[in-house]
């Protein structure tokens, strides 16, 4: 599909196999190495590792991430995406906190904030996926995962009072 | 609709206001900003301490990008007194500015502990650009720095001490550290780690007398047990500038007291940032919430209803996150609310504790105490903020976290979290990145 500023990665979580291709894939174009630790999109179990699903920023209209940022490091990339400037980042760690995704993270050696760019408009994690799983499509943003997690709620829950 | 705005201070709420005035506003308006200082994020002090980055890098609005927006300014100078009722405000140079509206942003400074001595040589506050400057000035390898109080502005220019090659003492009245981010449990946690990091922390201390002492500085205490050393730097709070405001005839209690639309008790008279006091989004009750973010919303808001848009805001949200030798510690919301329900847990084999509190099933407060190494620290940070900030209903997800208070995610996105977040924006429509303020409307 040819890539807009809409697009947005779609994920289809009852197709994901849990096989971490995304993951690989992410952190070696984030980083060039192939370390799922530096991965922003994350395969999450469910079920007690039945069942898989890839989370990662939804690129939300808020951009809690842009603008909390006091230095202006977080801007919005040619494919829409909220991306952060390495440059400008001092490391404060307020998009941390500002995200309400959890979707922020912070490499220690560098001292940076990074996140998902969407790779600037060709996403690594949804050309490596085997399944479609993930799909970059232009579409609004929707809470792909709550359903499917909900439904898969019951074992983690038996028992729990 | 207004066309003469005046923004009275030039931080954080302030340029959000401007900038936000510039994106919502249908015809071009005169801009005037009066700030003491030039606009800098008192956020990233602590890396210019640590000469990570340089000190232009603090800047948030150089004098061209001030031009480039229309803003007329006038820094380095200080407004001395409002008149409400005749809609103007003037200046310490004797300037008088007549506005349709204006913005009280003027924010807090640094206050000293009252003993003998603070104001001497070699004692500082850590709070503006200039106090930043005099404290690396002062500080090199090797130099033994005294921290008086331990709060979160302490532990911000913790790190950047240590980094200058430092040895740090940290002195605090209160029996424990950080008493208004975390709990007990939490700060005598964090008081461990930084022993092992060779941190040397002294709690119930009353300080007496702070002297000079052939060239270096003693510091003596009520139970004795003199401290002698190069540097002093007073984090003993925060107080609201609000005394110009006396007699204005904009009402004030612990702030300037706003409503919904971030108005003060005169309409054309808004007020953003520290010395708002403003709703808690928890709570729903008015506070002064002296943090960042809280600016930053305060300042965009303000600044879209002067604008002549109807933005209403929600509350203001409490979340503070510092890091030390390595250890994220973060809090949010009613953390500290005694009567709330409460859970907690540690991890047995590393610095790790987490505290939730809740309001039926709803999370209306956290703490989380991890190492910044671990990246489900970092992601938890986040997801705790989404489920407070949010409230959504969490169910038996209830029960599920109060046992396994580590594991956030599934509770998070089984209880849909992110179908109600996704709605929310401050100002009703996408954010707009920073770089694209229209410069000519």
């Amino acid at each position: 599909m040819l890539a807009t500023a809409t697009n947005v990665l779609r994920i289809h979580p009852e197709k994901c196999t849990g096989c971490l291709r995304c993951e690989l894939a992410c952190s070696y174009m984030q980083t060039g190495t192939f370390h799922p630790a530096k991965s922003v999109i994350r395969v999450s179990p469910f079920e007690g590792h039945t069942s898989y699903a890839p989370y990662t920023c939804t690129q939300c209209a808020e951009g809690w991430c842009m603008t909390a940022c006091p230095v202006g490091a977080i801007t919005i990339n040619a494919a829409g995406a909220k991306d952060v400037l390495d440059d400008t980042c001092v490391g404060c760690k307020l998009c941390t906190i500002a995200c309400p995704y959890g979707t922020m993270f912070y490499d220690p050696d560098t001292r940076k904030a990074f996140k998902c760019n969407l790779c600037g408009g060709a996403p690594a994690c949804a050309e490596a996926c085997p399944t479609a799983a993930i799909t970059y499509e232009g579409t609004a943003t929707e809470d792909w995962l709550g359903e499917f997690a909900r439904v898969r709620s019951a074992r983690v829950l038996a028992g729990v009072r | 609709m207004a066309t003469r705005h005046v923004v009275i201070g030039g931080g954080t709420a302030g340029m959000n206001a401007i900038r936000t005035i510039r994106e919502e506003e249908a015809a071009r308006s005169e801009i005037t900003l009066v700030s003491a200082e030039k606009p800098y994020s008192r956020m990233v002090l602590p890396y210019y301490l640590d000469r990570s980055i340089a000190e232009s890098h603090v800047f948030t609005a150089t004098p061209r990008v001030l031009a480039d927006w229309g803003v007329k300014a006038h820094l380095g100078r200080r407004v001395t007194a409002l008149d409400a009722k005749a809609n103007a405000c003037t200046l310490d140079d004797g300037t008088t500015l007549e506005y349709d509206d204006c913005l009280i942003a003027t924010g807090s400074s640094a206050v000293r502990a009252p003993v003998p001595g603070a104001d001497g040589r070699g004692v500082h506050s850590f709070w503006t650009l200039d106090e930043a400057r005099a404290v690396l000035a002062e500080i090199a390898r090797g130099s033994h720095v005294v921290m008086v109080g331990a709060g979160f502005i302490a532990f911000t220019i913790l790190n950047s001490i240590l980094a200058l090659g430092a040895k740090l003492t940290i002195v605090e009245m209160e029996p424990r550290i950080l008493p208004r981010m975390i709990d007990d449990a939490g700060a005598t946690l964090v008081e461990g780690w930084l022993a092992k990091h060779g941190v040397a922390i002294r709690t119930g201390a009353r300080l007496a007398t702070i002297e000079d002492a052939k060239g270096r500085k003693r510091l003596r205490f009520a139970a004795g047990g003199d401290i002698v050393c190069d540097v002093v730097i007073m984090a003993t709070g925060i107080k609201t500038n609000l005394e110009w405001l006396k007699g204005s005839g904009v009402t004030i209690n612990r702030g300037v007291l706003v409503d919904d639309h971030l108005r003060s008790s005169v309409p054309n008279v808004y007020a953003a940032g520290d010395i708002a006091e403003g709703r808690d989004l928890i709570t729903g009750e008015p506070a002064v919430h002296a943090i960042e973010p809280t600016a930053q919303e305060h300042g965009r808001v303000a600044g879209a209803n002067m604008a002549g848009k109807d933005v209403r805001y929600r509350g203001s949200l409490i979340i503070n996150i510092v890091e030390v030798c390595h250890l994220d510690v973060a809090s949010f919301g009613a953390w500290d609310e005694a009567k709330a329900e409460a859970a907690s847990g540690v991890k047995p084999d590393r610095p790790a504790y987490r505290k939730l509190l809740w309001r039926g099933d709803r999370l209306t407060g956290a703490i989380i105490l991890g190492p910044s190494s671990d990246i489900w620290t970092t992601n938890d940070v986040g997801m705790l903020k989404g489920l407070v900030q949010s409230g959504v209903s969490l169910a038996r997800f209830k029960a599920y976290l109060k046992r396994n208070p580590f594991d956030i995610k599934p509770a998070f996105i089984a209880s849909k979290t992110t179908s109600a977040l996704l709605p929310e924006t401050i100002l009703g429509r996408p954010s707009k990145a920073p770089g694209n303020t229209p410069v000519a409307v």
